[in-house]
């Protein structure tokens, strides 16, 4: 016969404080943040002109555009997933917005045809995304081919609408918007707001949690009683919303939209997620990470300039930080698992990219 | 029969393409612990996942505490009561304990009418649904993966508990553990049989549950061959009932 008083309790009530330090996060993220700080002291060693507020100025606002990506990519990527589309979507929902743009304003600073133009850059993002969302969930397709498609097709819509020429011919207020500020850069304040939003979703909202619960097992979610195909739809449809505000933000910045605006900000995108801590085998991440895996890369490509690098370094640079996170993650994973040499780890070793449905 | 009938099922049958896996079975399940015992492709896990929802039967009818209920998926599963442990566990390696114990009833607060993760609440009543059951975990925080596979079921199990299920299915809930977590956990499954639960085992183990169940069911080919109290049968009866030398139907 069973006593049950023999059993010894030992989940106890008073561990429900300090849910900071509490994270599995927090260690690592700490880690990468120092070393951005070391990586800031350095240039600053090196090139007197790095640490002053021109110079960080316009390391934050050269992150701001692909860290809008970066924060979409980390939900995709954190659901077991990748999303190679949002370069594309950047330069399309730029587009769409700014031919929208060009042919409705007259005179004036064009305050509402600018702010028209922004729903319509958010609009034409979230629904590209949504779409996205939609094939990879309904039909079960690998998000990897789904997205290397859409990525033509966003590619090709941007180029079509514009015969493959940029665009200019925007209200002045775009302009303001794209270059002026209030304190610091309006670019710097969308960007923060956006910041906000994405991590508050996913650290803090059911939302959030089952992007964690479906990176890390599908079942578990199914069984939950998620609904999958809704949840993969506003996943990637925020993805694509967050790329769209880039887009819109890139006409603003650079007075111009072009078709190609955003090629180059995929795979940067990607490489501030991983550097950040956000694995490739789903489950884990932090938007906060992403911040901090952007900056570094910033940091890196401005710090190479500002020292009299060639700018092929940077390049360089950021390939080794990406392997380098990579590596680490990997690591850690197999000291678990010969740790442990327990069955639970078994769905760690999935392949990448496997989520279908 | 000892106690009242708490789930009920009448003619559950399940075919796929020409293999009859489910013929017409019928069971009464009262508190206490049923064992479903039977050789390999007895149909054994296809009647656990028809009552938990996850496959759908081509016919039946299921009575929960004699009302007719219908189990189309494992949300109305649980929602009726029913809580299963699948083999497979189903839980989200790279979230911590509470988190996988309320994934998809996560408790949450408003702010601002902003519907945000009550993580401390969580956090509190899963230590406290972990302490009275006494399982051993270090702490609720600690993300799943890095728990052994004891433990695991016991987070599974918890969950099940904290939800006040009130039928539990478990198929072949030991089968990956070893000697001294089998023991542990067989001794909570003791400890919710002892509180009035109804729990369904599915198992290889016929001396454990001659020692454990209230009533052992025996099933060949798709059917149920036997039911029989373990105090009025031996393990060689058992046996007999599941290669089918013995085809004698006892209560
Ligand atoms: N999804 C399926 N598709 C086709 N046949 C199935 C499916 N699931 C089960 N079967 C068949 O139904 C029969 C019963 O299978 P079931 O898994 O219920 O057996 P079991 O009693 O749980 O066996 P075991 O002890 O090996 O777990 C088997 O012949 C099996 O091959
Ligand atoms: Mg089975």
């Amino acid at each position: 016969m069973v006593r049950l008083k023999d059993l010894r309790p030992t989940a106890t009530l008073a561990e429900s404080k300090f849910s900071l330090l509490q994270s599995p996060y927090f260690i690592s993220n700490i880690r990468i943040l120092g070393i951005l700080v070391l990586l800031v002291i350095g240039f600053g060693v090196l090139a007197p002109g790095f640490i002053s507020v021109a110079s960080l100025q316009s390391i934050l606002v050269s992150t701001a555009l692909f860290l809008l990506l970066a924060l979409g990519e980390t939900f995709v990527i954190i659901s077991g997933g990748i999303d190679l589309s949002i370069g594309s979507m950047l330069a399309m929902s730029g587009m769409v917005s700014g031919v929208f743009m060009s042919r409705y304003y007259n005179n004036g600073s064009g305050t509402t045809i600018a702010l028209l133009g922004l729903i319509i850059a958010l609009v034409v993002g979230l629904i590209g995304g949504m779409l996205n969302g939609v094939v990879i969930a309904k039909l079960r397709l690998n998000p990897l081919i789904v997205t290397l498609g859409t990525m033509g097709i966003f590619e090709g819509i941007a180029e079509l609408i514009s015969n493959g020429l940029p665009i200019s011919n925007f209200p002045p207020f775009l302009f303001v918007l794209g270059n002026g500020g209030w304190g610091i850069p309006w670019l710097l304040w969308f960007t923060i707001a956006a910041v906000l939003f994405y991590g508050l979703l996913l650290a803090k909202t059911r939302f959030g949690r089952y992007i964690y619960a479906y990176g890390a097992s599908k079942d578990a979610v199914v069984r939950a009683g998620v609904n999958t195909t809704i949840h993969a739809t506003w996943l990637y449809g925020l993805a694509g919303l967050a790329a769209g505000l880039a887009g819109y933000l890139s006409a603003a910045h650079f007075e111009t939209a072009s078709p190609v605006a955003g090629s180059q900000y995929l795979l940067i995108a990607v490489a501030a997620a991983v550097i950040g801590g956000t694995t490739l085998q789903g489950g884990e991440g932090t938007i906060w990470g992403t911040v901090i895996g952007a900056l570094i890369i910033s940091v890196l490509q401005n710090g190479f300039v500002m020292i009299g690098l060639a700018s092929f370094w940077q390049l360089v640079a950021v390939g080794v930080m990406v392997i380098v996170a990579v590596f680490f993650n990997e690591l850690q994973r197999r000291t678990r698992i010969a740790s442990a040499g327990r069955t639970a780890d078994y769905k760690a070793q999935r392949k990448p990219f496997g989520r279908a449905g | 029969m000892e106690g009242n009938a708490i789930f009920q099922v009448e003619n559950v049958t399940k075919s796929y393409g020409g293999i009859h896996a489910l013929n017409h079975v019928s069971a009464i399940f009262g508190e206490g612990l049923t064992a479903i015992i039977g050789d390999n492709g007895a149909g054994k896990s296809t009647f656990m996942k028809i009552l938990s929802g996850v496959t759908k039967p081509d016919d039946g009818k299921f009575f929960l505490k004699g009302q007719p209920v219908h189990i189309t998926s494992p949300v109305e599963a649980r929602r009726l009561g029913i809580e299963s442990l699948y083999q497979d566990l189903a839980l989200a390696d790279t979230l911590n304990v509470y988190a996988n114990m309320f994934l998809g009833r996560e408790l949450v607060r408003r702010i601002a009418g902003v519907p945000l993760l009550d993580e401390r609440r969580m956090a509190r009543l899963a230590a406290e649904t972990l302490e009275q059951v006494r399982i051993n975990i270090p702490s609720v925080h600690t993300m799943v993966r890095n728990l052994s596979g004891g433990q695991r079921q016991a987070v599974a199990l918890a969950r099940a508990i904290h939800f006040n299920a009130s039928v539990l299915l478990l198929d072949e809930p030991t089968a990956a553990l070893g000697p001294k977590e089998t023991d542990s956990f067989n001794r909570i499954i003791m400890g919710l049989v002892q509180g009035g639960k109804t729990v369904i085992m599915v198992t290889h183990n016929i001396p454990q549950m001659m020692d454990m169940a209230n009533r052992v069911i025996i099933m060949r080919a798709g059917n149920i061959v036997a039911e029989v109290r373990p105090q009025d049968v031996t393990q060689e009866d058992v046996m007999a009932f599941m290669v089918g030398s013995r085809t004698l139907i006892t209560d």
